[in-house]
């Protein structure tokens, strides 16, 4: 039960039963509004019935064409603790991998910290493979170490024979992923 | 920095080491090096401006600016200049120079594309709508791309939004704006998405419903494919607009059909369908079937119904949370239909059985509770109650849940109860049987969240959330501060076991507030990561308390966690117009504009900045420098007003705090309303105090500057604000005294009250205000002298008079323990250490006033002195205003030695108060209980302890400028 509708600028003060989650980051205006300038289309915005914000979805297009690597990335993904185990993350998920094949994308991607295992095997259930191991990723907050990242792919309807997902079997450093 | 052009270019290789340097941040390097490099190629302009960023950055602004200026009047048309100088002016807060950099460069060569579209996005960085459309032309003639012909429209689409005049918008620029986008439809040139939008756009501003619709569902419609069902929203929208029912019926029906939980398309389906049936003719439309009676209605939702349940899983809650929407709404209507779709109680019981275990499940169904009867309250909660799992009861009587399911389940049905108003229809003794139930709930449901990660919430934390709820009810009603202790223990311990829930940490920062503790504050705040736009929605928090609990430390810097966000809102929100503008992001330009504007007129903003300058002057004038020069340091201008009062924006989150209370002790609309008024209230009375401290030190000034030019006539100008500030202090004060009469109580988790109350009790608005005054008199002494002043100089003598008064009664009301133990309970008056905030902060208004005084006395006194030499006089007559004056000193010498001594005394005692030996016997908590409220105990003593130091060190400071008041 739910709308499902455009982010605006206003959603932001309105956001924080959502994002006072200690795993959902809070950006500075300009990255909200980078995302709401150029890929409008894939912010989206979850909200209950009462008006209460439940979740949402940030991503981008972004790779070259070229060379078969034009793809939708998941920026950020979060759900309020109350709407949590709705199937709420995997409807937008779905709207961004939409978006992405609408516009011709090989496939989707995100980076997930490999501590979150909750999200991890989310991501696993829909379809969700990891593709790269990225070193220290997240970098150190509060005096815990950086953390590696999972870079988690799924293959579009374009990439017919999957190619984009095929694991790389050693990791990379973050300077070496684009 | 950006791109510098060609490799190739040798100035390039010269420039690259300053470049290298300032990215570096070594700006002292990039100076030197620009130094060098201008010995040997005197007219490498680019260097100087390089120098000048090096400058900017390291604080020599003005030097910066004049280098800069030398540069920019060659009106200079190379790359590298023109970039560096953007970055500069951009750093230097003046967009407006780049405008005329680039119109400069523009003329030189007319035909360039880059310097014309540079143009364009200055002119977008300051908002000249019209010159932008002017360059938007421009652009397209030199070089015809669609995007700049765009850009061109959307300018006139921004006049029209920002023109004063509505009849302007609707007769001439948006007719403007649509004529040229028809132009180019009827070429056929339409290219991308974004230009459809925009006529779209103008289509809707202008009420071209019917037209905009065509274009929708036209050829040029085909090209909305980036949102997800663009085009349907679009025609939804606008079916509404045009009120074609039997459209958005249709339409909503299909959509419903494709995502049966969309709640949107519930509600529009509702509403066109009673439109349908209150109009009388057939309704058809090409969208599809039309539902225009209630029994189609009552036969589409049961089928929605019907096709969940046919379903094997992940059954979707919208067909169901909509048939009690349709239930409502038909009852609204009076309509026997109602029946047909079911008892709500029984429906509602069966969401439960469905959803019971979700813990979305008491939002989904409170905002239906109203469709229950009063008298249907206590069976509903028995029957949902009799469907939660639990095991056999124990000892104590209370059954648990064997699993997280049933738990949630349980934890629902109580979250329900809490809503319909059962809890709070106890009484005390039931309320803490209550509190016991829950506690022994919380507790046991901790097993299930053993190997949850430090990142997760325990399942049974809102258990401990509602009792901690409780004890606030039952502190409210009785008054009892163990209570109060008791429900900050039970939060200590829960997020002792969840160190992640911001719901706990909230209330308990709350609870310290308003016991007087923000030493907790701090820390508790820090955890919960607030950044950014959180500082404008939940910052309140932090900065209503620290300052009036005598936390100044912590107050200055919560106030700069907020000042920064804000200042760095107006630039980086005009960056992101420009990229709008690139991506063809139209919609988002006016959007992106209506939010800049949203922060810029935050009331908070205003408030942290009042407060800062306030708290600036109150810990530093006169003590580490003069008024007058921390005056000019924060360039404040007694007379503007800087706070657009009409279009103050409340951006504070009021609902952060989670809240299961009923319906008529929730946070409503009119609560909302008087919070903003009583905020605002103290702002202006804050604000115009602030202005007032600015008139007294330019007072001061001038009345000093003159004394030294004994040539010149010693009466100084009168600012005229002086007396205009004083009668708007004054109405603002009789207004907040009006408003304060009312006595209005918010939810406990709604917004926090003002300071107002408080001031106002303490009589430190009274007081400021009658010190304030004194300054218009002793312009009037200035001017007469002392010979001919009797009256008046008998007038101020006993106006000091009064003001030491007013000030003992003050000091009167900081008299007292703050925290006092009896009877082995401790009980809190942390209304005395916001009594002793006001004192201070009155006593630094007093001794700036008196301050002023003296340098008006001090010259009547010495020319008194010479006249008497010369007349050989041996009168012993002192004028009775000096003598007033001096008496005036002597008792604000004393007062605030006994201030002084005594908050000393109450820091022994405090520091002598051995809480831990407290006894809490009887007050039937555990020892591990026990333990946490005296962690929590503690935390406030210490609290209060660093309140009176801090409070106490600034007092001695003031004290010590006493000295300096002699005449």
């Amino acid at each position: 039960m739910t709308t499902l509708r455009a982010f605006t600028c206003d959603d932001l003060f309105k956001f924080n039963n959502i994002n006072l989650d200690p795993l959902t980051e809070t950006y500075g205006i300009p990255f909200y509004l980078q995302y709401l300038a150029h890929w409008p289309e894939y912010f989206i915005v979850a909200e209950a019935p009462g008006g209460e914000l439940m979740g949402y979805i940030m991503g981008k297009a972004e790779g070259s064409v070229a060379r078969d690597e034009w793809h939708g990335h998941v920026t950020a993904l979060s759900v309020a603790p109350e709407f949590r185990r709705l199937g709420l993350a995997a409807k937008l998920m779905e709207m961004l991998e939409e978006i992405s094949e609408r516009k011709g994308g090989f496939f989707v991607d995100l980076f997930v910290r490999v501590s979150n295992q909750v999200a991890v095997n989310m991501y696993k259930q829909l379809g969700y493979s990891v593709y790269r191991t990225v070193i220290e990723y997240y970098s150190a907050s509060n005096g815990e170490p950086d953390e590696d990242a999972y870079d988690m792919r799924k293959a579009l309807s374009r990439d017919t024979e999957k190619k984009s997902i095929i694991p790389l079997p050693h990791p990379v450093r973050p300077e070496d992923i684009e | 920095m950006a791109a510098r052009g060609h490799v190739q270019d040798p100035n390039d290789r010269r420039l690259r080491p300053i470049y290298d340097y300032l990215d570096n941040g070594n700006n002292k390097m990039a100076i030197q090096q620009a130094d060098k490099l201008l010995k040997k190629h005197k007219d490498l302009h680019c260097a100087k401006v390089l120098k000048a960023i090096g400058l900017q950055r390291t604080a020599k602004q003005d030097e910066a600016f004049t280098l800069a200026q030398e540069v920019a009047v060659l009106e200079p048309t190379d790359d590298n200049s023109l970039q560096a100088l953007t970055i500069l002016y951009r750093e230097m807060h003046r967009p407006e120079l780049v405008t005329k950099l680039y119109e400069a460069a523009v003329r030189k060569v007319p035909t360039s594309e880059e310097y014309h579209s540079h143009l364009f996005m200055a002119y977008a960085r300051v908002g000249e709508y019209k010159k932008m459309q002017q360059a938007g032309m421009a652009l397209y003639k030199i070089v015809p791309k669609n995007p700049y012909y765009f850009w061109s429209v959307m300018s006139l689409v921004m006049q029209a939004i920002s023109a004063q005049d509505e009849k302007l918008s609707q007769t001439m620029f948006l007719p403007l704006a649509e004529r040229m986008v028809e132009k180019m439809v009827k070429e056929e040139k339409i290219e991308a998405e974004a230009e459809v939008q925009l006529y779209f756009m103008i289509l809707e501003r202008l009420g071209k419903y019917v037209e905009a619709l065509e274009v929708v569902q036209g050829p040029l419609g085909e090209k909305l494919t980036s949102e997800l069902q663009s085009r349907e929203n679009k025609c939804m929208m606008l079916y509404r607009r045009l009120e074609r029912w039997a459209e958005c019926n249709a339409l909503s029906c299909k959509l419903l059909l494709k995502n049966p939980d969309d709640w949107q398309f519930y509600l529009l389906y509702f509403d066109s369908l009673f439109h349908l049936i209150d109009q009388i003719e057939n309704s058809h439309s090409a969208e599809g079937e039309v539902h225009s009676s209630i029994s189609q209605a009552l036969s589409f939702m049961e089928d929605r119904i019907a096709t969940e349940e046919a379903k094997e899983s992940k059954h979707l809650r919208g067909p169901y949370l909509a048939r009690l929407e349709l239930i409502r709404r038909l009852r609204e209507r009076s309509c026997p239909e109602a029946q047909q779709l079911g008892e709500p109680l029984e429906l509602m019981f069966q969401f439960f059985v469905k959803y019971g275990d979700k813990p979305c499940c008491i939002t989904d169904l409170k905002i239906f509770l109203d469709l229950l009867k009063p008298d249907q309250h206590v069976q509903f909660i028995n029957r949902l109650m009799e469907a939660v799992p639990l095991g056999a009861p124990g000892e104590d009587g209370v059954a648990f849940p064997g699993d997280t399911r049933a738990l949630q389940r349980h934890l629902c049905v109580t979250q329900l109860s809490r809503s319909l108003g059962q809890q709070h229809a106890l009484n005390t003794q039931g309320k803490l049987g209550l509190i016991k139930e829950l506690k022994a709930h919380y507790r046991h449901g901790l097993q299930f969240g053993k190997s949850c990660l430090k990142t997760e919430l325990q399942f049974s934390d809102m258990y401990c959330l509602m009792a901690a709820h409780v004890y606030i009810d039952l502190w409210l009603e009785t008054g009892d501060q163990n209570m109060l202790w008791q429900s900050l223990g039970l939060l200590e311990e829960g997020l002792s076991h969840s160190s992640s829930n911001a719901q706990l940490k909230l209330l308990l920062l709350l609870l310290y507030c308003r016991l007087g503790a923000f030493e907790p504050v701090v820390d508790l705040y820090s955890s919960l990561d607030a950044k950014h736009v959180q500082h404008d929605t939940i910052g309140y928090l932090l900065t209503r308390y620290a300052e009036s609990l005598g936390q100044f430390a912590a107050a200055s810097q919560s106030c700069n966690f907020s000042l920064r966000f804000f200042h760095s809102n107006q630039k980086d929100t005009s960056e992101y117009v420009i990229q709008a503008y690139k991506y063809g992001a139209f919609e988002k330009i006016p959007e992106f504009i209506a939010f800049r504007n949203r922060l810029d007129h935050s009331l908070h903003f205003a408030q942290v900045r009042t407060e800062r300058m306030l708290l600036d002057l109150f810990l530093e004038a006169d003590i580490s420098s003069p008024l007058e020069e921390s005056v000019k340091l924060m360039s404040l201008c007694p007379e503007e007003d800087d706070i657009l009062w009409d279009s103050l924006r409340d951006n504070r989150d009021l609902t952060v705090l989670v809240s299961w209370n009923p319906k008529d002790r929730q946070l409503n609309e009119e609560h909302k309303q008087r919070s903003l008024e009583e905020d605002t209230l103290w702002l202006r009375l804050r604000s115009l105090t602030l202005r007032l401290i600015g008139c007294i030190s330019a007072l001061t000034h001038h009345t000093s500057r003159n004394s030294e030019k004994t040539t010149e006539n010693g009466v100084a100008a009168k600012p005229s604000s002086l007396r205009s500030l004083l009668s708007q202090l004054e109405n603002t004060l009789n207004q907040a005294t009006q408003f304060t009469e009312k006595q209005l109580q918010y939810p406990f988790v709604g917004p926090v009250p003002s300071r107002l109350a408080q001031a106002l009790s303490s009589g430190c608005c009274q007081c400021q205000l009658s010190s304030l005054q004194l300054p218009l008199h002793l312009q009037e002494l200035e001017a007469a002298g002392l010979d001919e002043s009797t009256a008046l100089q008998t007038q101020i003598s006993n106006l000091f008079k009064s003001l030491a008064v007013q000030l003992q009664d003050m000091l009167e009301k900081c008299k007292g323990d703050p925290l006092e133990v009896k009877d082995s309970q401790s009980t809190t008056q942390h209304f005395l250490l916001e009594n002793l905030v006001y004192f201070v902060e009155t006593v630094c208004i007093v001794l700036w006033v008196s301050n002023y005084c003296g340098s008006v006395l001090r010259p009547l006194k010495s020319s008194l002195q010479k006249k008497k030499k010369k007349k050989k006089e041996a009168s012993t007559v002192t004028p009775p205003v000096l003598s007033a004056y001096q008496e005036f000193n002597s008792s604000l010498q004393s007062l605030l030695n006994q201030a002084l001594e005594h908050i000393k005394s109450q820091e022994i005692s405090l520091t002598a108060l051995k809480l831990g030996a407290l006894s809490l016997e009887g007050q039937t908590q555990s020892e591990a209980e026990e333990t946490f409220t005296k962690t929590a105990m503690d935390k406030v003593q210490s609290s209060y302890l660093r309140s009176l130091q801090e409070i106490g060190e600034l007092l001695k400071k003031r004290a010590d400028t006493l000295k300096s008041l002699k005449i």
